[in-house]
């Protein structure tokens, strides 16, 4: 079976910095990416018959400068095509949805650059239709050009929020409000840091002017408290600052309570010694830290991967995200810091989705003298044992474990999770095809 | 000096077979220390397919026990401790080619003639009993009575109503042996020295290193997969699916012959949530936590000749687990030579989750100095000449 | 224009070329896309790919709207479709 040097997952901004920078290097790379267009979430491109929304210069230089080389160098991506895992004789596994089958790659390294996933705190309603993430919104207004239809309201905690609000202004539809649990414009030096990234200010300030003249209401240190679906919409009740209640009769809801690692079930990193091939994470799969960051790691991935191959020098470790791109991302943290106290929700509040496991179902299986690990929880209990395997609610079953046992030792979304392949469910048809195809290439 | 009624006792392991022995502890009044190097469930009995089985039996003393245990299992359930988790159904087990009609039909008279109900259902039965099954099947045996349980969901029932609790992540070092090596006197782990009255090793593959039995115990490790829901489907399955192939792999180790690297057995079973937990290969080498893409496809290939319609449904998870498989075929259960107060309970291979409980009932029966109900002198741990305590 | 469509429970759904059957279903005011096995509303969420909340049947197979780019004449149902009722 043909080897190629370096399989890079994902075609955002790490995947494509690791991609190009292996390339030049003379490296064989594939890349491998669900969609059937380079960008991931950050630079999602729109679509054939889409208006695109209006961007700044600086985000476009920024894309052109990172897509552009692909045409010079002889990059094979595999697009539409799903990663699974690397199986336990080394074989990198692809669900390749437009031939049907999964496929069988074989690599000596592989960068896993899958991006970020959001956080999104449990809340009764939080389920309905209607309901979905401030990213999934944004992602698809970049896709299509339109933002969605209706009253959208946008709650939660963090700068999506705003970006998100002003580019669906920009598009038309600005939302009614948004709903911020933290108060950035706090009296403070917090965000003091931002000034090491003048083009992020702009961009903030940019939003903020948006948010400001299209006058869509900013609630600050305000929370949902529930959502409810009625006849004519979604029914928010907002608990804000000061402890009164409002209700907000929406069309849609985005929900948005930061960023995660897209990394559930990741197969772990691999240095090439014991195993192979040599796996490594670049970006926001690794370290959420934007996607400036994630173009230096993919990068900083290639050449540690170079070096892991025996082609070049090791990096340094110090060199890997510069130190002014964390102090951004910390200062936004700290600007963003969430002020309105987390809800106590209800016991019927859903926590696992995917299998219909609620908050009480939950506390019911912790109670007791003996202290279950997170995997009996997800064993007897069926947390995270669902199709998204645990990427929504593995972190919210550990924190809330966590409230409700301080005694016992810490639980982490990791105790929650597996390390196994397949990374997403694929079709039976497509693994017994992809067996076939390859007894028939012998 | 035989202790009558020893007040405390000490299980390291807790799968299903420790979790059964701390069980009829309690239902005895006594109140037993599991220790486990992980946690509970985390090593076959959590991998496991949820057999509960006559059907892949042959006659002889591992048929007697699974009949016990299945009996045990019904009794279990009806007085609640199982209800709701032991659910009763037949196993068919299913010929596609003439060697493995030869074998079925070799194998149900075997099975009729030890008192199992087993029905022979011919191509045109086949369809009209079991739907979704592929017109390849040439013959079937519906074996009644068996059941299915979830190994992991055992546990913690058993646990719970024990009141036990489990010392986690803490490894057994070594047994203590009192002065005169008649007796043990506890364990000893990183944290220190546990005294007891008793000391139960049902440990699994751990098991080995505490009694010599590295040259005995083999770990046999098993791949197995479940899918996503597909409930039209799976409410269509009257039982579980056993391919009449899984006879022969387990026949062939446990002659002592080298088996094939890998050997396949398939077994499809429909889970009450609606998917399908499908198994399994059986080999002696690999990482417990790996799963390779060969072995899964080929897995899955054989199933969907049974059961076309598994082509349109998701594979979900992949995973494995290690069986503790015994040189000679049959588990090590009973009382330690000469040692008043050390017991051992281990060997299941495959048949883990069916033996379990009886396994647990026949320990506390011993440790109170009762017979115990099942005829333990078939697993008896003298018949192997190197076991000891090691220290 | 002649704009293409999909059928979504034999409802002509329009799409632009290009857009996921998420978006096009989106932009049809559909927000329900029935329930899951498990009872569960299916429906949009992630954008991603991840949360396999938006799954629907396409020409009988099993998959994320959102992943899914819409092509002429594609049937796309329910996950639990009304043939697979018991």
């Amino acid at each position: 079976m043909p080897k190629c040097d370096l399989i890079v997952v994902g075609g955002g901004p790490a995947g494509m910095a690791a991609a190009i920078a292996a390339a030049e290097q003379g490296l064989s790379v594939e890349l491998i990416e669900q969609r059937r267009a380079l960008g991931g979430a950050f630079f999602r491109q729109p679509a054939e018959g889409a208006d695109p929304i209006p961007k700044p210069a600086s985000f476009k230089a920024r894309w052109h400068r990172l897509s552009s080389p692909f045409s010079r160098t002889a990059i094979k991506i595999h697009y539409g095509c799903i990663f699974l895992g690397v199986d336990g004789d080394g074989l990198v596994l692809v669900d390749d949805r437009q031939a049907g089958e999964v496929r069988r790659l074989n690599a000596r390294a592989v960068i896993i650059a899958t991006g970020a996933c959001e956080k999104v705190r449990p809340l009764p309603g939080w389920d309905d239709p209607g309901v979905s993430t401030v990213g999934g919104l944004q992602v698809m207004l970049k896709e299509t050009g339109r933002p969605a239809n209706g009253r959208i309201l946008l709650a939660g905690n963090g700068p999506l929020l705003i970006a998100a609000a002003a580019q669906m202004a920009r598009a038309g539809n600005p939302p009614v409000a948004i709903v911020e649990a933290g108060d950035p414009l706090r009296p403070g030096l917090a965000g003091l840091g931002l000034l090491l990234a003048p083009h992020l200010l702009t961009e903030a300030f940019g939003y903020l002017g948006t948010v400001y003249k299209t006058r869509i209401p900013w609630l600050r240190r305000a929370r949902i408290e529930k959502i409810e679906t009625h006849a004519d919409g979604l029914q928010a009740t907002v608990i804000r600052g000061n402890g009164d209640r409002s209700a907000f009769l929406v069309d849609r809801i985005g929900l948005h309570d930061g960023f995660r690692p897209n990394d559930m079930g990741l197969p772990a990193d691999v240095d090439g010694r014991v195993a192979s091939p040599v796996v490594i994470r670049a970006g926001d799969c690794c370290e959420v830290l934007g996607c400036v960051a994630a173009e230096a790691d993919g990068a900083f991935a290639a050449r540690k991967v170079m070096a892991l191959l025996g082609l070049g020098r090791s990096p340094d470790k110090e060199n890997r995200i510069p130190l002014r791109l964390r102090r951004v991302q910390a200062s936004l943290a700290r600007l963003f810091a969430p002020i309105a106290a987390p809800i106590d929700v209800p016991d019927h509040t859903m926590l696992c989705r995917c299998e219909g496991r609620t908050v009480g179902d939950l506390k019911r299986l912790l109670a007791g003298p003996d202290a279950k690990s997170g995997r009996e929880v997800k064993l007897n209990g069926r947390f995270a044992m669902g199709e998204c395997q645990g990427r929504f609610c593995a972190a919210n079953v550990a924190e809330l474990m966590t409230k409700l046992r301080p005694d016992a030792a810490p639980v982490v979304d990791m105790d929650l999770a597996g390390q196994r392949w397949p990374l997403r469910p694929v079709p039976i048809a497509a693994v017994i095809a992809g067996a076939r195809s390859k007894t028939s290439k012998r | 000096m035989r202790s009558p009624f020893p007040p405390s006792v000490i299980v390291a392991g807790a799968g299903i077979v420790g979790a059964s022995v701390a069980y009829f502890l309690a239902t005895r009044g006594i109140r037993a220390e599991l220790f486990d190097e992980d946690a509970p469930a985390s090593q076959a009995t959590g991998a496991a397919d949820g057999a509960v089985s006559v059907g892949s039996k042959r006659p002889g003393p591992m048929m007697s026990a699974a009949l016990a245990g299945l009996s045990l299992y019904r009794k279990l359930a009806h007085d609640g401790v199982f209800a709701d988790l032991f659910k009763p159904r037949s196993t068919f087990i299913v010929a596609v080619s003439d060697t493995e009609c030869d074998v079925l039909e070799a194998h149900c008279a075997a099975l009729s003639g030890a008192g199992v109900q087993v029905t022979k259902l011919d191509r045109a039965m086949v369809a009209g009993r079991f739907s979704a099954l592929s017109p390849e099947v040439k013959l079937a045996a519906e074996v009644h009575d068996d059941g299915h349980a979830i190994g992991y969901q055992l546990v913690h029932r058993l646990l719970t109503a024990a009141g036990a609790t489990v010392r986690r992540h803490e490894k057994i070092e070594r047994i203590l042996v009192s002065g005169d090596g008649r007796s043990v006197r506890g364990v000893a782990t990183a944290s220190g020295d546990h005294l007891a009255d008793a000391v139960v090793i049902a440990a699994g593959s751990g098991s080995a290193r505490l009694l010599g039995l590295t040259d005995v115990l083999i770990p046999r490790k098993g791949q197995l997969l479940i899918t996503e829901r597909a409930p039209a489907l799976n409410a269509g399955m009257p039982g579980s699916l056993m391919s009449g192939r899984y006879l022969l792999t387990k026949g062939s180790q446990k002659t002592g012959k080298p088996g094939p690297a890998r050997g396949l057995a398939l077994v499809i079973d429909p889970l009450r949530t609606g998917q399908f937990l499908i198994g399994g290969t059986r080999e002696d080498h690999g990482d417990r936590r790996t799963n390779d893409i060969d072995a899964i496809s080929q897995i899955l290939t054989d199933a969907v000749v049974l059961v076309p319609q598994l082509a349109n449904v998701r594979l979900l998870r992949t995973f494995a687990g290690v069986r503790t498989a015994v040189i000679d075929g049959m588990p090590i259960v009973g009382r330690i030579g000469d040692v008043e107060n050390l017991f051992v309970a281990t060997g299941f291979e495959g048949d883990g989750i069916c033996l379990g409980p009886i396994t647990g009932e026949s320990i506390a029966a011993l440790i109170c100095g009762d017979t115990p109900s099942l005829d333990l002198g078939p697993f008896t741990p003298s018949r192997f000449h190197n076991l000891r305590i090691v220290e | 224009m002649n704009r293409e469509s999909f059928f979504w429970m034999a409802q002509p759904i329009p799409f632009r070329a290009g857009e996921t059957v998420a978006s096009a279903l989106e932009a049809a005011g559909i927000l329900s896309f029935g329930p899951s096995p498990t009872g569960r509303p299916t429906r949009y969420f992630c954008g991603i790919g991840v949360c396999q909340c938006c799954l629907v049947r396409i020409d009988g197979r099993v998959t994320e709207a959102c992943l899914t780019p819409a092509y002429s004449g594609a049937r796309v149902e329910r996950v639990e479709t009304s043939d697979a009722e018991v």
